[in-house]
């Protein structure tokens, strides 16, 4: 068993035992060893993407694969039918209209509140700051399910007489606003924290009100931020599992979204629902988020780093 | 500062008293008085949809549960957290809080050991492929922006897709990774799953965690890269001049300098994970993997209010047992 010496004083240790073409790929890595990383990098490359494309690739087979027909890699006789199907089983237009009001309405509430809570902790000076902070984060740090048995208690008309929101859009946009704005919170008093104060103050001398400085020069010059938070917040709603199967019957008359769509198809059961179908819904709910994030990666990867690394 | 200046009779001119008036009482505030007033909509919301909720789950921990009505029996103190975590409540509820034995169906069944493993199995994991992912983006290569995409499409998907994804693919009768008894597939052959894997506890919660890595990897490698891109570059020309492999330059560089990173995003994953819910309800069912949030929902469907809250205030305390961990193993980090 040979010991061999490397040239940077590290000692190889392992024993080599098989000898063939490996070996001699190996030799000539060691002597040009940027081949080596090269390869390594293809090969990691396609085999993640391989990976992560290769689920939505199943769900695209299997929703064009025609009934009792085995799954191939590429479908002999794709039935594209199948799509329309979906809106037959389901008032899945429905359901995707009810998410896609949620997903704006709570992006616009979050966007508003967070817009003065930002403006607040990014650009003034007072007493509590801090520790308001440190309370708003730690809303993060607790799971949905501790809001839930109060929060249910409420919208069901059980704590104040009278006031039931339970199967409405408010007991949805409420529990996902509290629970996303805290990200665009953080988010917003970094970007509204950068507009150099002579900027606000040219526009006070100007004449303009403390609201209208806010809206008229720090937002618009926070465009980008603004957007990230807006972005972020979306796709959160839209994807949020929790209160949105909670907070409702699951009926779509009743604001249900997507959550609900998918579920009722998954629990129809199969001699009811085809796979196919329940496969050809999954894809019709992913395309509004595929294109958001086609369309605003940047944003969406600035605002996950801004958001996390700004403890 | 010149926030503090007079200036409403400049724009309040035109307008009427009302509007006139509230602007100019708006800008005579003070600093302070103008932010708690700006906070005021933000933590008026937080108070009734977040702040109200918790303190009244623990005010409903602390009663006892009342079969008859969607409320809760007379106060018991403690009782239900006694009685949950020493096991006498487990009759009772439709899974058990702690494993009832040291097999590993008990274990399985378990929903402290089931989330606990869940997110330990399923956190390493992404930070790993997260890790080596970030590697990957931080290169210059064609296609760079597609393969970005590529990756962070996973992390865009609504959860009950995810779930449903592999609902359907684990499905015994499309058989592609699952077969029959009589003609088993791959998977079964090795002895990896059974023939009806998303109502076998054991099964199911490993195609959960394959499924949450599946979607979760991007976040972690995102955060990662962030942190990768920060580096100052010249440092790497310094390491290359002075001849350093790129192995070299990646344990004695890029590691250490993004440790830090790498700890905030594993916390970041670790509380979200130990919140997993929809996931499980799309691919197997609360039942068949019984999470801590999943418990906390199956137990008031089972109308044991008391019992819910007190299991909704556990998971949010061993949530807090996670964090606390990991903000003294970041303390000590700095200090070394």
């Amino acid at each position: 068993m040979s010991r061999d010496t490397r040239t940077d004083g590290g000692v190889q240790g392992e024993p080599e035992l098989k000898r063939g073409p490996f070996q001699r790929w190996v030799a000539s890595t060691i002597k040009e060893p940027q081949k080596a990383y090269r390869a390594m990098f293809y090969v990691a490359t396609i085999f993640f993407l391989a990976t992560t494309l290769f689920p939505f690739y199943f769900l695209l087979v299997l929703a064009l694969t025609p009934e009792n027909a085995p799954l191939a890699l590429f479908p002999t006789a794709p039935r594209f039918e199948v799509f329309l199907d979906v809106f037959d089983r389901v008032n899945f237009l429905r359901y995707m209209f009810n998410s896609l009001v949620l997903a704006l309405s709570t992006t616009a509430v979050v966007l508003l509140l967070a817009s003065l809570a930002g403006y607040v902790f990014g650009r003034l000076q007072f007493p509590g700051r801090t520790p308001l902070m440190l309370l708003i984060l730690a809303i993060s740090y607790f799971p949905p399910a501790a809001f839930f048995l109060p929060l249910y208690q409420l919208f069901t008309g059980n704590v104040v007489p009278g006031l039931s929101l339970y199967n409405t859009p408010g007991s949805m946009i409420l529990p996902f606003s509290s629970l996303f704005m805290p990200l665009s919170i953080f988010i917003l008093t970094t970007f509204y924290g950068q507009i150099p104060d002579g900027l606000e103050d040219a526009a006070r001398v100007e004449g303009t009100t403390r609201l209208g400085a806010l809206f008229r020069v720090i937002i618009p010059l926070s465009a980008p931020g603004v957007a990230t938070a807006g972005v972020l917040t979306f796709i959160s709603v839209y994807n949020e599992f929790f209160f949105s199967q909670l907070m409702n019957n699951g009926q779509p008359a009743n604001w249900a979204p997507i959550v609900g769509g998918l579920l009722s198809l998954q629990r129809a059961g199969q001699f009811q629902v085809t796979y196919g179908v329940m496969a050809a819904g999954s894809i019709i709910a992913v395309v509004p988020v595929a294109i958001l994030v086609v369309v605003a990666q940047e944003r969406i990867v600035s605002g996950l780093t801004a958001g996390a690394l700004k403890e | 500062m010149s926030t503090e200046q007079e200036t409403g009779d400049l724009s309040g001119g035109t307008r009427t008293g009302a509007y006139a008036s509230a602007v100019r009482w708006m800008e005579n505030l003070s600093e302070t008085q103008y932010a708690y007033l700006l906070l005021s909509p933000a933590m008026l919301l937080l108070a009734v949809i977040a702040f109200w909720p918790l303190l009244s789950t623990l005010r409903l921990s602390l009663f006892a549960d009342s079969f008859a009505a969607a409320s809760v029996g007379q106060f018991v103190g403690l009782d239900n957290y006694v009685a949950i975590i020493t096991g006498q409540r487990t009759a009772l509820l439709p899974s058990p809080f702690l494993p009832q034995a040291l097999t590993v169906q008990a274990l399985f069944n378990s929903a402290l050991a089931v989330t606990i493993l869940f997110t330990v199995i399923s956190v390493s994991f992404e930070t790993v492929i997260g890790f080596v992912q970030a590697l990957i983006l931080d290169q210059d290569f064609r296609g760079r922006r597609w393969v970005r995409v590529a990756i962070i499409l996973p992390w865009a998907i609504p959860i009950v897709v995810q779930g449903m994804i592999f609902f359907l693919m684990f499905q015994p009768n499309i058989g592609f990774l699952v077969g029959t008894a009589e003609d088993p597939a791959l998977l079964n052959q090795l002895g990896l799953l059974s023939v009806t894997p998303l109502a076998n506890a054991q099964d199911a919660t490993m195609i959960v965690i394959v499924a949450d890595v599946w979607k979760t990897t991007a976040f972690m490698a995102l955060l990662i890269l962030a942190g990768m891109q920060s580096i100052d570059r010249s440092l790497y020309d310094v390491a290359r001049v002075s001849g350093a492999s790129p192995w070299q330059r990646f344990k004695l560089i890029t590691l250490p300098i993004i440790l830090p990173t790498v700890l905030v995003a594993m916390l970041f994953r670790t509380i979200q994970a130990m919140r997993i819910y929809g996931l499980i309800e799309t691919v197997a069912g609360c039942t068949t993997v019984p999470s801590l949030s999943c418990l906390v929902v199956t137990t008031f469907n089972q109308r044991l209010l008391g019992s819910s809250a007190t299991i909704a205030f556990i998971t949010a305390a061993v949530i807090g047992v996670v964090v606390s961990i990991y903000i003294v193993g970041y303390a000590r980090g700095e200090m070394a």
